[in-house]
């Protein structure tokens, strides 16, 4: 069967309910009488019904994305390894002198990493936009809310003014620590001022921040004074805190 | 790991936290490609079963039908198996190894239908994916049942113009997916039944 765009355009006014009764009985009638027109159907409905589910195109591009970076890291550890004779010469010597010191660093680097996927959950997402007809930032809630981490930077990095005015730092800073740029994340966390309501949940992010980029001494010293601050965040700062020190 | 744990990873995949599914994937990815590269598979067969099975357990969790009697890992190791069978029955390549060591996630058979119906919705996602930025936003807002004037207002397109990108992308997608070997199996397997 030849493909037209006339046929596409009846095929999706038939699967969206579009066609008039008498295109319906017509359209029908050939189907019934042509199995590729049946099997095009098919096609064009499940694509329709697949396709539709954003949320799930999301996470499989994601897990593209997630896969590129990694395979990226672990080939850049390779080349910063091998990269020149002398390094290589230099890499086997470490490596047979300081292997039980290497293994170990490798272990706590997984451990620290555990430690962070296991203390981490999203910031909730609350409702700033109450009464207002602010689109865009409704815009924003919406990506935040369904982890479309990259479309709240797009957004937010065209309209700084929104970020100040609605005290969204903090949902920049953790849009910017689930895309890998940790050092953009840290000065979001960082500006946010004591008298803001984000200030606590800012410092348990930037803390959670330091511990992804294996800071330890940094992420002790704001769990410390999470600790001090003694608010919501204590229980959790002074849990990571104690596996920290285990 | 502890239940807290375990929790805490859950919610992150259910809420597509990134740091999250690299932590989930740098864990996982080698006992999968450890697997399928024992059973006549490739490095893109990895990636393929490792998305694949992930996708399929975020839908799960999603729709909250999903009661775990083990871990998560070990369950999704029992989906990852599972579609790597298929994927090799259908395609009568090899007798599979079984190897996944001590991952004795039982599957139900529920499930195993499940797992296999889904390959077709795999085999349609993979391909979306791999089309041009502007093929994807046309076809994704059709998809969303918006109209040619709505679609061809939100890209800036003339609306003649919009028509024929749509036709253009979709034409190309499903010429795509008709080429693709596990699609072909399945046809075949369908149209023997």
């Amino acid at each position: 069967m030849e493909r037209t765009p006339e046929i596409f355009e009846k095929i999706e006014r038939y699967l969206t309910n579009r066609l008039s009764p008498e295109e319906l009985v017509d359209f029908e009638n050939e189907i019934a009488n042509n199995p590729k027109l049946q099997s095009e159907i098919e096609t064009h409905k499940t694509l329709h019904n697949t396709l539709s589910d954003q949320e799930t195109l999301l996470v499989k591009e994601k897990l593209i994305k997630v896969s590129k970076e990694v395979k990226k890291e672990e080939s850049s550890f390779v080349k910063s390894i091998f990269s020149s004779p002398l390094k290589i010469a230099a890499t086997i010597i470490m490596l047979l002198g300081i292997s039980a010191f290497l293994w170990n660093t490798l272990d706590s680097t997984e451990e620290l990493r555990d430690l962070y996927v296991a203390h981490y959950t999203p910031f909730p997402a609350e409702d700033i936009t109450r009464g207002q007809a602010n689109t865009t930032l409704q815009n924003i809630m919406d990506h935040y809310n369904k982890g479309a981490y990259e479309k709240v930077i797009t957004t937010l990095e065209k309209n700084t003014n929104l970020i100040d005015q609605n005290e969204l730092s903090v949902y920049l800073g953790i849009s910017y620590l689930n895309t890998s740029q940790e050092q953009k994340a840290i000065l979001q966390f960082e500006r946010v001022s004591e008298k803001n309501r984000h200030h606590e949940a800012s410092r348990w992010y930037l803390s959670l921040t330091y511990l992804k980029l294996n800071d330890t001494q940094r992420t002790i010293k704001i769990l410390e004074e999470i600790i001090k601050y003694n608010g919501v965040y204590k229980n959790n700062a002074a849990r990571l805190l104690r596996a920290l020190n285990e | 790991m502890s239940n807290i744990d375990e929790q805490n990873i859950i919610k992150g995949i259910v809420a597509g936290d990134e740091a999250v599914f690299k932590a989930f994937y740098k864990k996982n990815r080698k006992y999968i490609r450890q697997y399928v590269l024992k059973n006549s598979g490739n490095e893109d067969d990895v990636e393929d079963v490792f998305q694949d099975a992930f996708v399929f357990v975020y839908q799960k969790l999603k729709a909250g039908s999903l009661e775990l009697r083990s871990p998560l890992s070990t369950y999704f190791y029992g989906v990852s198996k599972n579609i790597w069978r298929n994927r090799l029955r259908k395609n009568r390549r090899l007798v599979v190894t079984e190897e996944l060591s001590d991952t004795t996630e039982i599957i139900e058979a529920s499930i195993v239908k499940e797992i296999e119906d889904r390959e077709r919705e795999h085999v349609y996602r993979k391909h979306f994916v791999n089309l041009s930025g502007a093929c994807r936003q046309v076809l994704q807002l059709l998809f969303e049942g918006r109209s040619m004037k709505e679609i061809a207002e939100i890209t800036g397109y003339a609306e003649g113009y919009t028509r024929k990108k749509k036709f253009e992308c979709k034409k190309h997608l499903i010429e795509m997916i008709e080429q693709d070997p596990i699609y072909q199996e399945l046809k075949t397997t369908s149209e023997n039944k």
